[in-house]
């Protein structure tokens, strides 16, 4: 039996953080319903550069990866619609239905399949939110001349109304706050703890919630087609409970999100309704649209992959 | 064969290869790759129809590392920090720090010695390269000592001794590569060397004033300058004390406020005040061309070793050989503290005989992961840890001390690498004079590690106010 | 420990070819040098920008990102050249004469051997990113301000292939020092004792304190 047992290598990158708790409890679930003739090999950073996930899934080089669509815009264009800004999803398990439904459709199928992946489920983050150093920026003229870290969709919101974006990596974000290179740092709740980003602040946007950052997880299709039959269903099977756990496990850290505000004594900010409708104005139809023309442009069915998010999440909301 | 066997017998085989004198980039990234080979081929039971699988999917792992490991923000202080030095020449520094040093305390016991080891101190600030920095003052700073009396092996041993500091005061590209490698904050680790490196100075200072003061005829006070021409000494090596304001406050304000932006950016607005001096000292386009080329070629040579570590780094990540070095490390029935002296040890005899830039890029993969864990990890809170300090401060700790050690290889034989060069500019002076003349440094530096093993707090208090 | 050293020259093709490649590599580093000019160009920039104006500069690190491979890569060549890349030689310093270029013959054909299949690899790597069909070819970009990246990762095969031109010479120029057995052959670095080395190295910044 030993021969024949299986172990895939999974790249990702960072520490372990709810962020990475899907694939965590995806490697615990398949190796106990294969009694470990399934095994994961997660290993953070060790084979691969963030952003160079997708070559290596590609390459053949590891089984599985984790990335964020934001990293390489032009490596996966058609799930960059999810990181469009003011799409209106609330809740994790919105996130998800929305995701799953793009992973599905066709047109990433296709790109996905270019880098030789295919995509086996997400890691759902909550809308992104400011935090910040200095006065509380609440109204869209303070965000003129702001220097923000954001990625994707949501750096060009900010950049719609005035703002910088200023990218440094996740993990430099802590010191290019306290350094001045940026003011403003938009991440979900977790990151905002696990780099430090809140220990900085001064204060933190409840309800802006301007978009956020898709970050799938994919595995390598040939890896995939040579599972054993067995194998690959406890595979495919194990993922609904992953996300699940993920879901269940975020949740409890947004519960605790408040009184850590509390704790580091950070003020929040709540951002009036005309100021948010005013951003959306601005930055969500302008953006979602130019985003539609130019991948339309290339070819790609960009209305059919809005509109999908959109009765998506109408559907999930029934 | 599991892939930690592979991992031990590729690593032997890289050091074999270095020891053996192949160039030390090649030798990692060659080890690495067939490392690369050899992992993907097991993984497919070495069946002869798979190599060629197994080939392709290393050579192409391998061809990321390059570009991916050498695009990053972090890395491009190196370049700058080479840049620094070199304009610093042109902007004429050199001589006027040598100058400044001795109007104001040349006037101490053995004085002009002393003198020497502040001015290379001083040179460091604009200087991240510890050969440079020795070169310049054996041509600066030995004729002058000459001149006065003192003996002339002393007189070397000084220069090559006073040249290591360049790379614990920061700009220090050495600093930076290291910081890369255990991927910790660049900025707080530059913060780091500056005491451990005034501290390094000023024992050398006090080393010199007994020596002085016990020796008969050995070197005898400068005095006699007013303090007009005291003064009148200080302008021409301002741009240095701006070098230093500048690399600090871009990395941390002490007088509280924020920061003035990123290392990164530190350092090209300090090489861009000493493109200014050196404009105005009279560099025009052929020196700067120099200049440029000489800071490519070091950067190249850099660069070339850090992409081929890594390939060989990218292997480890595969054969997870960090980590069950680690395990074994731990697992030892020795103190920490005598672990932790025994690698120091080892980085002693390693750096006899290797560059140091080589030894660390091939050393630390493996050693800094095994040094955090026996610290307790590289989360572990100052109450639980081993050494009393927090994961991301023992990583500061260890950077400053593997880098000290490294420096005192410059000076100890066979190939102290700064005695070399000071005997080479010198005629009248065999690498054996320098080596003699020197020796006296071996214990100010010896006292120097010790004192930083015992007192951690030399090396943390600044970076801990960051 | 590095070797910088004297390569000889004389008017034979193998020695031409030498020179010849010698001024493209000196071209790439120069092209190497004033790319770390632009990185301190380039944070001045930013950094009056930011504190004088409000207008901090847009993919700052972005451009950083695309400056940094012409620095690491460009100059590899010109530093084999003269045999700059840094090694340990304390054993074969011992050697003379033929077992000499036996010895680096066989360590430079590995060099040859390991950038071939370098070439390959980084080749691959700029292949994932370049894509005829797509606005600027881009099938990878920046994360701020979306510059195609294929243009950099181009640089990482083109420099490794000039190394390899530069190996190739030297190849032959240890070849026809085995076959010679002469102490001084063309076209290839000559060993220094570490003090010559240093004599070397000091020479070059005399006259710039
Ligand atoms: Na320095
Ligand atoms: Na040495």
């Amino acid at each position: 039996a030993e021969a024949s047992a299986t172990e895939w290598n999974v790249s990702v990158w960072g520490k372990r953080r709810a962020f990475t708790e899907n694939i965590e409890k995806l490697a615990e679930l398949v190796a106990a319903k294969s009694n470990g003739d399934f095994t994961m090999n997660v290993s953070y950073g060790g084979l691969s550069k963030n952003t160079e996930n997708l070559d290596g899934i590609s390459i053949g080089a590891f089984e599985m990866a984790q990335f964020c669509a934001g990293y390489h815009a032009d490596k996966n264009r058609a799930i960059t619609v999810l990181e469009l800004p003011f799409l209106g999803v609330n809740t994790l398990a919105e996130e998800v239905a929305v995701s799953n439904a793009v992973y599905a459709h066709p047109a990433v199928t296709e790109e996905m399949a270019q880098w030789n992946a295919k995509m086996l489920m997400t890691s759902p983050m909550p809308q992104y939110n400011l935090v910040g150093t200095g006065e509380p920026r609440d109204t869209l003229a303070k965000f003129d001349g702001m220097r923000v870290r954001a990625t994707g969709g949501i750096g060009q919101a900010f950049e719609a109304v005035g703002a910088v974006p200023t990218s440094v990596t996740s993990s430099e974000a802590y010191q290019a706050m306290q350094s001045g290179v940026v003011d403003t740092v938009a991440f979900a709740q977790h990151a905002h703890l696990s780099f430090g980003t809140i220990n900085e602040a001064d204060w933190w946007t409840a309800n802006l919630n301007p978009g956020t950052v898709n970050c799938p997880v994919v595995v390598n299709i040939d890896a995939y087609n040579d599972l054993s039959e067995e194998n690959r269903k406890i595979l495919d099977e194990s993922v609904p409970e992953a996300i699940d756990f993920y879901l269940q496990n975020y949740g409890e850290l947004l519960k605790k999100w408040d009184s850590v505000l509390a704790e580091k004594n950070v003020q929040t900010v709540t951002i009036s309704d005309e100021e948010i409708a005013a951003f959306k104005e601005k930055a969500g139809g302008p953006v979602q649209q130019q985003w539609i023309a130019e991948m339309s442009a290339q070819g790609l069915p960009a209305q059919e992959l809005f509109d999908l998010v959109q009765t998506t999440l109408a559907e999930a909301r029934k | 064969m599991d892939s930690l066997e592979i991992g031990l017998w590729v690593t032997g085989g890289m050091l074999v290869m270095v020891l053996l004198g192949m160039r030390v980039a090649f030798a990692a990234a060659l080890s690495g790759l067939i490392g690369l080979i050899w992992i993907f081929w097991a993984k497919k039971g070495m069946d002869p129809d798979q190599f060629i699988w197994a080939l392709t999917v290393a050579v192409k792992t391998a061809g990321q590392v390059p570009h991916g490991k050498v695009a990053s923000q972090a890395l491009s202080l190196i370049p700058t920090f080479i840049l620094i030095g070199y304009l610093a020449y042109y902007a004429g520094l050199t001589r006027a720090l040598f100058e400044a040093c001795k109007r104001w305390i040349a006037w101490v016991p053995g004085g002009l010695a002393v003198s020497t080891v502040f001015a290379t101190a001083g040179f460091a600030a604009v200087s991240g390269a510890s050969v440079a920095t020795a070169a310049v003052f054996a041509r600066v700073a030995i004729p002058e000592m000459l001149k006065i009396g003192y003996d002339k092996r002393f007189a070397a041993g000084v220069v090559a001794a006073g040249g290591t500091l360049a790379s614990l005061i920061p700009p220090s590209a050495i600093l930076v590569i290291y910081a890369i490698i255990v991927e910790q904050d660049v900025g707080k680790l530059l913060l780091a060397g500056f005491i451990p490196g005034i501290f390094s100075a000023v024992i050398y200072g006090f080393l010199i004033i007994g020596l002085a003061l016990t020796i008969e005829n050995f070197g005898p006070p400068v005095r006699g300058f007013t303090w007009r021409e005291r003064f009148a000494s200080l302008p021409p090596a301002l741009p240095i004390v701006a070098v230093v304001v500048i690399i600090v406050f871009f990395v941390y304000n002490p007088f509280g406020g924020d920061a003035w932006g990123t290392p990164t950016e530190g350092g090209a607005v300090g090489a861009f005040v000493v493109f200014v001096m050196a404009l105005v000292h009279g560099m025009r386009w052929n020196e700067f061309k120099d200049a440029i080329i000489e800071t490519a070629r070091l950067s190249a040579m850099i660069f070339t070793i850090i992409w081929g570590v890594l390939i060989y780094v990218r292997f480890l990540g595969f054969a997870d050989l960090p980590h069950a070095f680690a395990d074994w490390i731990t697992s030892l029935h020795y103190s920490p503290m005598t672990i932790l002296i025994c690698i120091l040890l080892a980085y002693a005899v390693l750096g006899m005989f290797m560059d140091a830039i080589g030894m660390l890029l091939l050393t630390l993969p493996v050693v800094y992961p095994a040094v955090m864990a026996l610290n307790g990890g590289e989360a572990v809170s100052a109450a639980d840890a081993t050494f009393g300090m927090s994961g991301p401060m023992c990583a500061i700790w260890f950077g400053i001390l593997v880098v000290k050690m490294a420096e005192f290889c410059l000076i100890t034989p066979p190939i102290g690498l700064n005695c070399f060069v000071v005997a080479g500019v010198r005629d009248d002076l065999s690498v054996q004079d320098v080596f003699r003349g020197v020796t006296p440094f071996f214990v100010a530096d010896a006292v120097t590690i010790a004192l930083l093993v015992a007192f951690p707090q030399i090396v943390l208090w600044l970076p801990s106010m960051a | 420990m590095a070797g910088s050293s004297a390569v000889l020259t004389d008017d034979s093709l193998l020695s031409r070819m030498d020179q010849g490649l010698l001024r493209l590599e000196k071209f790439f580093a120069l092209i190497a040098g004033f790319a770390v000019f632009g990185l301190m160009v380039l944070a001045v920039v930013s950094v009056t920008g930011r504190n004088l104006f409000n207008e901090p500069l847009p993919g700052y690190v972005d451009w950083i990102q695309q400056l940094m491979p012409l620095i690491a890569f460009m100059g590899i060549s010109y530093v084999q050249r003269d045999g700059g890349h840094i090694r340990m030689d304390i054993l074969v310093a011992q050697l003379r004469g033929r077992p000499l270029w036996v010895f680096e013959f066989v360590t430079t054909a590995m060099v040859l051997g390991l950038m071939v299949l370098l070439v390959w690899g980084s080749w691959a790597h700029f292949d994932r990113s370049f894509d005829f069909s797509k606005p600027m070819w881009s099938r990878d970009s920046t994360i701020d301000i979306g510059l195609p990246i294929w243009p950099a990762k181009l640089l990482a095969p083109v420099a490794f292939s000039v190394l390899c031109l530069r190996t190739v010479i030297q190849l032959v120029g240890y070849g026809r020092a085995i076959l010679s057995g002469t102490d001084s052959p063309i076209a290839v670095p000559l060993i220094q004792s570490a003090a010559e080395q240093a004599a070397a190295e000091a020479e070059h910044i005399e006259g710039r304190d």
